[in-house]
């Protein structure tokens, strides 16, 4: 029956692959229902349809020797999400009017100095409204009848990602990765699960390579389209008339591969980036005596978007609704830890539990699982 | 005697446990240690696992009892059902909540429709000019003033509608073939709308339908829907509402639409001036969209404005043979109109 006796006795460290034990036939029918219930609800219900998702994800998500639990209720994201709209709506319907009065008067520098601190303030509370989601599904993640949380409010690690984004982007993005790398130990150092907080220590001096890679994408971009410009002009300079139309369709036909070409390139780059990133942040992070380890590479992280997209295609749309579902199986499919848990040890967590859910989040339309 | 394991919320150990029933509470035997009694009644389902049911209590959170399956039958009837798509969803029944569903959403969707019309009349005209001022300004617009063009505007204006003299109607000095009404009684015509018409009858049939469009409380309703009820559904609904704010934002609806050109209609007759223009006009547009497609700003007034033929045919219709029409100016005034931005020496341009 006591089925973890071995996690628990043993002294010496083992590694924990977490294993997503779900299937597409069992997540069907859940967001099939969800579908179709918040279309004849206006679309209230997909607070209670989130709630199903997550509650089937986590109850498939296996680690050391038992499943996690997610305990968020519909009604509790619908709440907070109200709660955030009462406050937010005045503030944005009034700018709104605002600028819009502005700028019909011709006060078009105004009108753009209010839209500027306006999205100062929307930048900031996006960043409030990440540090609160992680808190809050920390907090309704059960594992074992235990589950995570913080006390911080996330008020001030708002501030710390306005400064740090502000540095990154007057160092035209050299210092992103620094920014990141230090955003992410700031809110790691500031989760626990249950009586234990995680340490993150991220450095992100080995990331730079990756980083700078992402700009040769503009140098890249230069050769090409001088390359189809060149092409053109050779085509075209046969003549009038039908060389000159071939010159101009190779050039259209160029640039625009070329634009595509370019994109895609930029895609990957910074693809690699955050795949190095999250490998070494998860390396980086870790609760008591467990480490984590992220095993996904960029190859991964390409074939799941490939993946998603394909999926999307194939199924005209409907497979939209499969998305967090491949994005919650890739993350636990490729994360593990390693060492010693002593479950007698580790008792319930102290801190609050939010009641705000993920209002902010909701409010700014953040995509999270 | 039922096998179970149990978490006690406290910490993370999983010790097992013998449920017995005992006037219909559960008992919770230990291995070691005092027996507990549970009120069947604090437990809720939590999930159901391949080889256990598994409950919690409501007051002590991360308490979990696992009981194996297959769960006896006497155990099973003191235990709560499980919960499928939340509680009112479950109360009802699927089918019946989306039956319920859809009605109720149905009303709702009525009501956010015809709200904007029932409210419209109740607002006072005083809060509605306060409100256009305090979006437009009072005249900063860049519009055109030159000399005579005013005049010829406010002479159509004033026959046809005895209340002319309490509306601003202005011409923007941008490259539109476009017409609008805002609040507070404003109308603006855009400049390209004045070089495109043939004659003074088609800009007194626009004319008309614009003035229209004001006295029927029309652009109180787009207000209403545009900062209102548009923006309360957008936040609540998430996409689902987006979409049907999406429908609600076609400015008008096709009803307030055939209504301004009855209305107009009406009032070129009552001004005596001809409506066979105003339908040619809109036939060259229609004639211009279908060649260019539709391209955008450049011909605005075919995108904010539904182009039917049907709406032509009225226009045509309504036109009485042998009626002795007059044109609503003369060729002087026509001239300063349609030059109304470019003799205007101190005009200035909109973007």
């Amino acid at each position: 029956m006591n089925d973890m006796a071995g996690a628990t006795d043993a002294p010496d460290e083992r590694r924990f692959g977490l294993v997503f034990q779900g299937n597409w036939r069992e997540f069907l029918p859940i967001v099939a229902t969800n579908f179709v219930l918040t279309i004849v609800t206006l679309g209230i219900y997909r607070f209670w349809g989130k709630a199903r998702e997550r509650r089937y994800l986590w109850s498939r998500t296996h680690f050391v020797d038992d499943t996690l639990e997610w305990t968020g209720t519909g009604r509790e994201m619908l709440v907070g999400f109200l709660t955030v709209m009462l406050f937010f709506l005045p503030i944005v319907l009034a700018l709104n009017f605002g600028i819009e009065a502005l700028a019909l008067r011709g006060q078009a520098e105004l009108a753009m100095k209010l839209a500027l601190g306006l999205y100062a303030g929307l930048f900031y509370l996006i960043q409030v409204a990440r540090f609160r989601a992680l808190r809050y599904q920390l907090s309704r993640t059960y594992w074992h009848g235990i589950r995570g949380g913080s006390d911080d409010r996330g008020w001030m690690y708002g501030l710390e990602a306005l400064w740090r984004y502000a540095l990154a982007w007057l160092s035209i993005g050299l210092l992103f990765p620094w920014a990141v790398a230090g955003l992410w130990n700031r809110r790691w150092n500031s989760m626990g699960f249950g009586s234990l907080r995680f340490a993150a220590a991220t450095q992100f001096d080995g990331l730079m390579k990756r980083w700078l890679l992402i700009y040769l994408t503009p140098v890249f971009a230069v050769i090409l389209l001088g390359a189809v410009f060149f092409a053109a002009m050779l085509t075209g300079a046969g003549g009038e008339g039908a060389g000159a139309s071939t010159g101009a369709a190779v050039g259209a036909i160029g640039a625009l591969a070329s634009l595509v070409l370019i994109f895609l390139l930029y895609q990957l780059l910074s693809l690699s980036f955050y795949a190095a990133f999250y490998r070494k942040a998860a390396a980086s992070t870790s609760i008591g005596d467990v480490r984590f380890l992220f095993t996904a590479s960029t190859r991964d992280w390409v074939r799941l978007y490939l993946g998603h997209i394909g999926l999307v295609i194939a199924t005209l749309g409907l497979g939209l609704l499969f998305i967090p579902y491949r994005n919650w199986s890739f993350r636990v499919r490729h994360l593990e830890a390693c060492g010693h848990l002593d479950l007698e040890r580790l008792t319930q967590s102290q801190t609050r539990a939010p009641g705000d859910a993920e209002g902010l989040a909701e409010a700014f339309d953040l995509g999270a699982v | 005697m039922a096998s179970a394991w149990l978490y006690d919320g406290r910490s993370a150990a999983r010790r097992p446990v013998a449920i017995a029933i005992d006037a219909g509470a559960l008992e919770l035997l230990p291995s070691e240690g005092a027996a507990e009694r549970i009120d069947p009644g604090a437990l809720f389902h939590a999930e159901s696992r391949a080889d256990a049911e598994v409950y919690g209590r409501s007051d002590v959170p991360g308490w979990r009892l696992g009981i194996s399956k297959p769960v006896e039958c006497e155990l099973d009837r003191l235990l709560p059902p499980p919960q499928v798509y939340g509680r009112w969803v479950d109360r009802l029944g699927l089918r019946r909540a989306l039956i319920a569903g859809a009605a109720v959403s149905a009303a709702v969707v009525l009501l956010v429709t015809q709200l904007p019309g029932l409210l419209a009349p109740m607002v006072p005209e005083s809060w509605e000019r306060r409100f256009g001022n305090a979006l437009l300004g009072n005249s900063r617009l860049a519009t055109c003033a030159g000399p005579g063009g005013r005049e010829a505007l406010a002479k159509i204006a004033a026959k046809l509608s005895p209340d002319a003299g309490e509306l601003t109607i202005q011409v923007a000095n941008s490259p539109m073939v476009n017409a609008a009404a805002l609040p507070g009684g404003n109308i603006v015509i855009f400049r390209e709308l004045l070089v495109e018409a043939e004659s003074p009858d088609e800009v007194a049939g626009v004319l008309a339908h614009e003035i229209a469009h004001i006295e029927n409380r029309d652009v109180t309703q787009a207000i209403i829907r545009h900062y209102g009820l548009g923006i309360i559904i957008a936040s609540l609904g998430g996409n689902t509402g987006g979409n049907i704010n999406l429908l609600l934002a076609a400015d008008y609806s096709r009803t307030a639409e055939s209504r301004a050109d009855r209305d107009a209609i009406a009032a070129l007759r009552r001004a005596n001036i001809s409506p066979v223009a105003t339908a040619r006009f809109f036939e060259r547009l229609a004639k211009m969209e279908a060649k260019l497609g539709n391209v955008g700003d450049a011909f605005n007034y075919i995108s904010t404005h539904p182009l039917s033929s049907e709406r032509r045919r009225r226009f045509l219709a309504s036109a009485q043979p042998g009626r002795r029409y007059r044109p609503a100016l003369t060729a002087e005034e026509w001239d300063a109109l349609q030059d109304i931005c470019h003799n205007d020496p101190g005009h200035r341009r909109l973007s």
